[in-house]
């Protein structure tokens, strides 16, 4: 489909930069998996200042990236809800001030398209510029939208990327809604859960993309969205997407799973899993917590595991059947399955050429 | 190729309802009375005036969640598939995708979202019906849609974008057809969002006259069905999508920079996938909103682009500003103007304005249409146009 050049990451974990350690991990306080903000020393501080915090989050993932590589031909975000916070906090103003006189910087930031807008600005980027906002299948469309773009324009570079944030209230829609524990998070028991409910996450991930095969770039060869609630339909679709791509004759290094202790998730899980017996399992809904374009986090993940050719000890679920496959054999290819409350399904495949 | 259509919106619950309508330059602009606000009985909106109650009873959609942005949906998406008989092994055919613009979602509940988004006691029936995507996946959910599916929020050019990401889906092989529009409902949230801004107009609004106080928001649906030209033979053929475009204007989170240089892409950019030179457009229905800047900006970027400005009209001005379905709506009567090669006139414009000195098309006329441009532009910057020409 494409490359991924260059990436950056947002997330509860030491991901972003140079501060990238993925070794050592650092247990979330409380039940949210909250994000570390970095200091964003390439937006503006005037600019900065009136950011929401999903804004914050996307475009200060974006413009570093930026500033290695050069204004885009195109920038294509997926995100859930947006600017969730400002948008509930100007609504909250329409109540309590009963459709009095009120700002619009709230209602300006809380569009779902504030953060492509806002790269775009800052860039004074004329080009392509769309936000995709699918819940779960966000950050894929605007993989497939990427994908067709560079098919059109060969030669474009794109960044491509996801946010998403906790906000007091999505948070609190989404715990009323049962989709949330509460218990403090403990991520030796994350995924041994046998109750419903996962813990809430946030974060961004920004990608470089183009068509160019090059020392260190991240192939995306295959994307599939299914949407159901029947384990079996994801279960046949999973096959055919291992039959397409030929995953039985050459299966993946690393098979990362989107799991993330709702015990009403699993069955989907494992009706994937059992059809990989043999390649290593490894998750990481530990580093993102759990929220829409989570996705995008895992194909971070990957990026960086293909690229490094080392997987954190704490990612593994098991590592059949050979504990130390992936350090004695080159890692060419990750297979990732994630799935978002129990409906919104996507596999993606992703490798590097060593 | 398009080979079917569905819409509802404040002069008509379906295509020919709407078409009537235009041509007969029916405003169907009046004070807000649906829910209660500050607003009610005062601020002029294209509203439906069908309570959401009465639009559950008549799509019999009576299951809890359920909002007025979903009915509005439903209610122009079956006109559009019954349209283009699609039958239910084709709707559930992963070859079919389905592409929804949309910025308000549930948020049209504003009293239901304040209390689940603040309060820790029982949540209400839409706890999973406020964000963008439920009305597409409550669709995806109903239909048994197993192909590609997507909401699109660019603010104001939502559906247009909608329309696009629809039309490459076919092209790049992912899908054999789209059902592509978007839909919004008039809310509280949107309603003191321009209000804040100051842009929404106290009068009916004026679309590209010297004394246009700003713009009327209004609510409605539009779908298309695109299909293949090899898939569309023997079938009812509205038009063919035959350029597009997606640009930013990158200068302002809401507002157009003074030379339109985004509209002005999005324009160019549309003829040229098109394959079309300036003079080859017929008709334009413009963006047209009647704010101060969208209107000027706009009469600015067009006569950057055409030698002579083609015929143009803003249907804004009978239905008001629809938000994310305005792509949509306004691309349904783009096809209404090219299948009776008829234009409709734009309403309630007096004077030009000064510096630009555009009028718009004032009355109902037959007219020769091949190509018909259809601009939609947005907050954050986004721009995009479409063209559909005669088949």
């Amino acid at each position: 489909m494409f490359y991924i050049q260059e990436s950056t990451c947002i997330s509860s974990q030491s991901t972003f930069l140079n501060k990238i350690n993925l070794l050592e991990y650092q247990v979330p306080e409380g039940n949210k998996f909250s994000v570390k903000e970095p200091s964003y020393e390439d937006i503006p501080e005037k600019i900065l200042r009136r950011m929401g915090k999903a804004v914050r989050l996307g475009v200060g993932a974006a413009m570093p990236l930026i500033a290695g590589s050069g204004n885009p031909d195109g920038i294509i975000i997926g995100t859930a809800n947006g600017g969730m916070e400002d948008c509930i906090k100007f609504l909250n103003q329409i109540i309590e001030y009963k459709e009095g006189l009120l700002t619009p910087t709230n209602f300006v930031q809380s569009t779902a398209n504030a953060v492509a807008g806002q790269v775009g600005m800052l860039l004074k980027n004329n080009g392509y510029n769309i936000t995709h906002v699918h819940r779960g299948h966000s950050f894929e469309n605007a993989m497939l939208d990427a994908a067709m773009h560079l098919a059109q324009y060969p030669d474009a570079r794109l960044l491509l990327g996801a946010v998403d944030e906790i906000s007091a209230y999505n948070y609190n829609i989404d715990l009323l809604a049962g989709w949330y524990k509460t218990t403090a998070i403990n991520p030796a028991e994350i995924y041994k859960s046998d109750k419903p409910g996962s813990y809430p996450g946030e974060g961004s991930a920004m990608f470089i993309v183009d068509n160019k095969k090059q020392q260190g770039s991240v192939r995306i060869d295959a994307l599939k969205t299914i949407t159901s609630n029947d384990p079996q339909l994801v279960r046949h679709r999973f096959h055919e997407f291992i039959t397409l791509n030929n995953l039985q004759n050459d299966p993946p290094g690393l098979y990362l799973s989107g799991e993330n202790g709702d015990s009403r998730m699993m069955h989907f899980y494992e009706a994937c899993e059992t059809q990989i017996e043999k390649v290593p399992v490894a998750r990481f809904k530990h580093i993102s917590g759990e929220f829409a374009t989570a996705s995008a986090i895992g194909l971070w993940l990957s990026a960086e595991i293909l690229r490094s050719q080392e997987v954190p000890v704490h990612m593994w679920k098991h590592q059949q059947p050979n504990p130390m496959a992936t350090q004695r054999h080159p890692l060419h290819k990750i297979l990732i399955y994630n799935n978002h409350k129990a409906l919104q399904h996507s596999f993606m495949l992703c490798s590097i050429d060593l | 190729m398009v080979t079917g259509l569905g819409i509802i919106s404040a002069i008509g619950n379906s295509v020919n309802e709407n078409r009537e309508a235009l041509i007969n330059g029916f405003c169907g602009i009046s004070t807000l009375e649906n829910f209660p606000s500050r607003f009610s009985g005062v601020l002029p909106c294209g509203e439906i005036k069908i309570s959401t109650e009465e639009l559950k009873q008549k799509l019999a959609a009576t299951q809890p969640g359920v909002t007025r942005t979903d009915l509005l949906c439903l209610h122009a998406f079956r006109q559009a598939i019954e349209d283009a008989g699609l039958t239910t092994e084709e709707i559930e055919s992963p070859d079919t995708a389905f592409i929804n613009g949309n910025t308000v979602g549930g948020m049209c509940l504003t009293d239901e979202l304040y209390h689940d988004a603040n309060k820790h006691e029982q949540g209400s029936e839409y706890l999973g019906s406020y964000d963008c995507s439920s009305v597409t996946l409550s669709i995806q959910a109903q239909y048994k849609m197993q192909g590609p599916a997507s909401t699109i929020n660019t603010a104001c050019s939502s559906s247009a974008n909608a329309i696009m990401f629809g039309a490459r889906l076919i092209q790049n092989g992912f899908a054999k057809r789209a059902i592509v529009g978007g839909v919004d409902s008039l809310a509280k949230f949107t309603l003191n969002g321009f209000n804040s801004l100051h842009i929404l107009s106290p009068a009916l609004c004026k679309p590209f006259d010297k004394d246009r106080q700003g713009l009327n928001l209004g609510e409605g649906a539009a779908f298309l069905i695109l299909e293949k030209e090899e898939d569309a033979a023997g079938k009812n053929i509205h038009a063919r999508l035959s350029g597009y475009s997606n640009t930013n204007d990158a200068y302002h989170p809401s507002s157009l920079s003074p030379a339109g240089d985004g509209p002005y892409l999005a324009m160019k950019i549309a003829l040229e996938s098109a394959g079309l030179l300036p003079q080859e457009i017929d008709f334009i229905n413009t963006h047209g909103t009647g704010t101060e800047n969208n209107d000027e900006v706009e009469s600015k970027a067009m006569i950057r682009i055409f030698e002579i400005i083609p015929t143009f009209s803003s249907t804004k001005s009978n239905i008001g500003h629809t938000l994310g379905a305005a792509g949509a709506i306004e691309a349904v009567y783009s096809i209404l103007n090219l299948k009776h090669q008829e234009i409709y006139p734009s309403l309630n414009f007096n004077e030009p304005q000064a510096d630009t000195g555009l009028v718009p098309v004032r009355e109902y006329k037959q007219v020769h249409l091949k190509h018909i441009m259809s601009n939609s532009f947005g907050f954050g910057g986004n721009c995009s146009s479409l063209i559909f020409s005669k088949v």
